[in-house]
């Protein structure tokens, strides 16, 4: 037995005592017994849980219920007058909306609006990763879309409107199709972003064990474009939303934007607020759920 | 050029032939590699060491086909080297593993590359993990792992995909003073138990003269100094290494590299 063969398991413990304490089989009984107090001293009700909760995040629950008394107040005082300030308040607007949900006329609405983001949102991921990935590996393509996308993409594309009614006339289509217009070009770029900056290492590592362009592709470059695919999906998703209530304004018989014209013109203001704060919520549930994406599937260095 | 007569009745595995690399810098051309003349036998640990930027980790890119020579010649046992391949496994001096990785997914890598079935290639990975003594960490990401542990983890990535000869570039540089020596010691063991063919470039004495059959040192202008043959028997770690007539051999030995080495350096002024 020479010392080459005794240094290095004696290394590995010690690394493995680095990341994980109890695992390694050199602590003793002393050590194991502090631990076992100190697991005793963390270990927590459920109830505690809730309130050690509701005490880190107090500030959040505390500048939502400041904003949502001020409001209540300005309407109590009735800074919009007499005629329309009753119906503005936050009381009423909740009262409205156990109204509409009960009567179902906010699902009816709401879920031609969220199918809507989702073809629109669908499509564009369809078109946008491949378009992202060509032009972010081919730097020749990135030079010839270059001043076309960002000039594009400046373009709101409600100014595409009268465009997309003469070719998809009015309906469903002509929404999704300016939804997709809008969510594209975060993607694109992200992505192009990603695809750009992927180490040269990596992909001389790949090429060293013998892998062809293909290989590359699926193995280094799209795996490793992948946190940015996701942040631009994450701001696609959030400027669709916005754009959608203006886009279901134009002649669609459903969805969040219409039902904001709608409440509008029977004078319903309580249902138009709830309508606001539906959309500001279903906007911020959706976001959540791409941060929780992004938090799950985006690799770390 | 002196004292290679033990090797020349060895086969020669990797042949350089009158190598060239001259880059352009700001329109003036820089000569790294200068008439690169040497031969790389089988089951040889070979070490090239020389002053910094005198184009080491050049020759290892043009050896692993990263890079074409401008001028001369490369070829692995007969056969002209003009592109990267499998055949020569390369460890870069950065770490150079795929970070959404775990460490046993990473070693997989290269034999995803060549489609081997999955039942294998998990066979071969453990296989491997195991010889790196890296097994209880398979499952963590590379974030994870010290820098010991991820130097080990790339040799695994490479040596899975057998390569015919290894190419190291100043591997363990940035390792501290023990884990360097565990290294030292654990490629070593590696080396003997594949049987492999190493080329090693590294900047630090010790470290040639520790591990190299034969060093071969640059000077800065990127021309072969001496090609010195390292005497040393090994084991070169533990018990051994402290008898005072393997010291005296290895002072000896260090100090024959480092006189050639400081003569290569003289024209670049004093360093």
């Amino acid at each position: 037995m020479d010392i080459e063969g005794n240094v290095s398991p004696a290394t590995e413990k010690k690394e493995v005592g680095a990341g994980n304490q109890t695992s390694n089989g050199t602590s003793t009984a002393a050590t194991e017994a502090v631990m076992a107090r100190f697991r005793q001293q963390i270990e927590i009700t459920k109830l505690q849980k809730f309130i050690q909760f509701f005490t880190e995040k107090k500030y959040y629950f505390i500048g939502l219920v400041a904003i949502l008394s001020t409001w209540q107040i300005l309407m109590f005082v009735q800074v919009l007058g007499p005629d329309f300030s009753p119906s503005f308040s936050p009381w009423a607007a909740l009262l409205a909306f156990i109204e509409m949900v009960t009567s179902g006329d906010l699902s009816r609405h709401t879920w031609p609006s969220l199918r809507r983001v989702f073809y629109g949102l669908s499509l564009s991921v369809v078109f946008a990763l491949p378009v992202g990935v060509l032009i972010g590996y081919f730097t020749k393509l990135e030079q010839m879309t270059y001043v076309t996308f960002q000039f594009l993409r400046m373009i709101s594309p409600l100014a595409w409107m009268p465009v997309s009614i003469i070719i998809f006339g009015v309906g469903d289509n002509s929404v999704v199709f300016l939804l997709w217009l809008v969510a594209i070009w975060p993607l694109i770029l992200n992505t192009a972003h990603g695809t750009g900056r992927v180490s040269q290492l990596w992909i001389n590592m790949a090429r060293t064990m013998g892998a062809g362009d293909w290989a590359i592709l699926r193995k280094i470059i799209i795996p490793a474009a992948i946190p940015d695919m996701l942040t631009g999906l994450r701001l696609s998703v959030g400027i669709s939303w916005i754009i959608l209530v203006p886009a279901e304004m134009l002649g669609v018989p459903d969805g969040l934007g219409y039902y904001i014209l709608d409440t509008r013109d029977r004078f319903r203001y309580d249902q138009l607020m709830a309508t606001i704060v539906t959309i500001g919520a279903i906007g911020y549930i959706l976001d959540s759920i791409m941060r929780m994406f992004i938090r799950r599937y985006a690799w770390k260095i | 050029m002196s004292g290679n007569n033990k090797a020349k009745n060895k086969k020669v595995l990797l042949r350089c032939k009158n190598l060239w690399k001259v880059y352009e810098k700001n329109g003036v051309q820089v000569p790294v590699c200068c008439g690169l003349d040497f031969d790389v036998y089988e089951n040889e640990f070979l070490c090239i060491t020389g002053p910094t930027g005198c184009g080491k980790s050049t020759i290892l890119k043009m050896m692993a086909g990263l890079e074409l020579p401008s001028m001369g010649a490369l070829s692995l046992r007969g056969k002209p080297i003009t592109k990267p391949n499998r055949e020569r496994g390369i460890i870069f001096q950065e770490y150079s593993m795929l970070p959404w990785r775990t460490v046993f997914q990473n070693v997989c890598l290269g034999m995803e590359i060549l489609n081997i079935s999955p039942k294998e290639r998990k066979e071969k990975a453990l296989k491997y993990l195991s010889l790196v003594a890296l097994t209880y960490a398979k499952d963590r990401y590379p974030y994870e792992l010290s820098g010991g542990m991820k130097r080990r983890m790339t040799l695994a990535m490479v040596l899975v995909t057998n390569p015919k000869i290894l190419l190291m570039d100043g591997a363990f540089g940035a390792l501290d003073a023990k884990t360097k020596m565990v290294m030292q010691a654990e490629i070593i063991e590696i080396w003997k138990k594949e049987s492999a063919t190493i080329v090693f470039v590294t900047s630090e004495l010790d470290e040639a003269v520790k591990l190299g059959d034969r060093i071969i040192v640059l000077n800065s202008k990127g021309a072969v100094m001496k090609i010195i043959n390292n005497t040393l028997p090994r084991p070169r770690h533990g018990k051994v290494a402290q008898e005072p007539r393997f010291l005296r051999q290895f002072v000896a030995l260090r100090e024959e590299v480092f006189i050639t080495l400081k003569a290569g350096t003289v024209q670049k002024g004093a360093s």
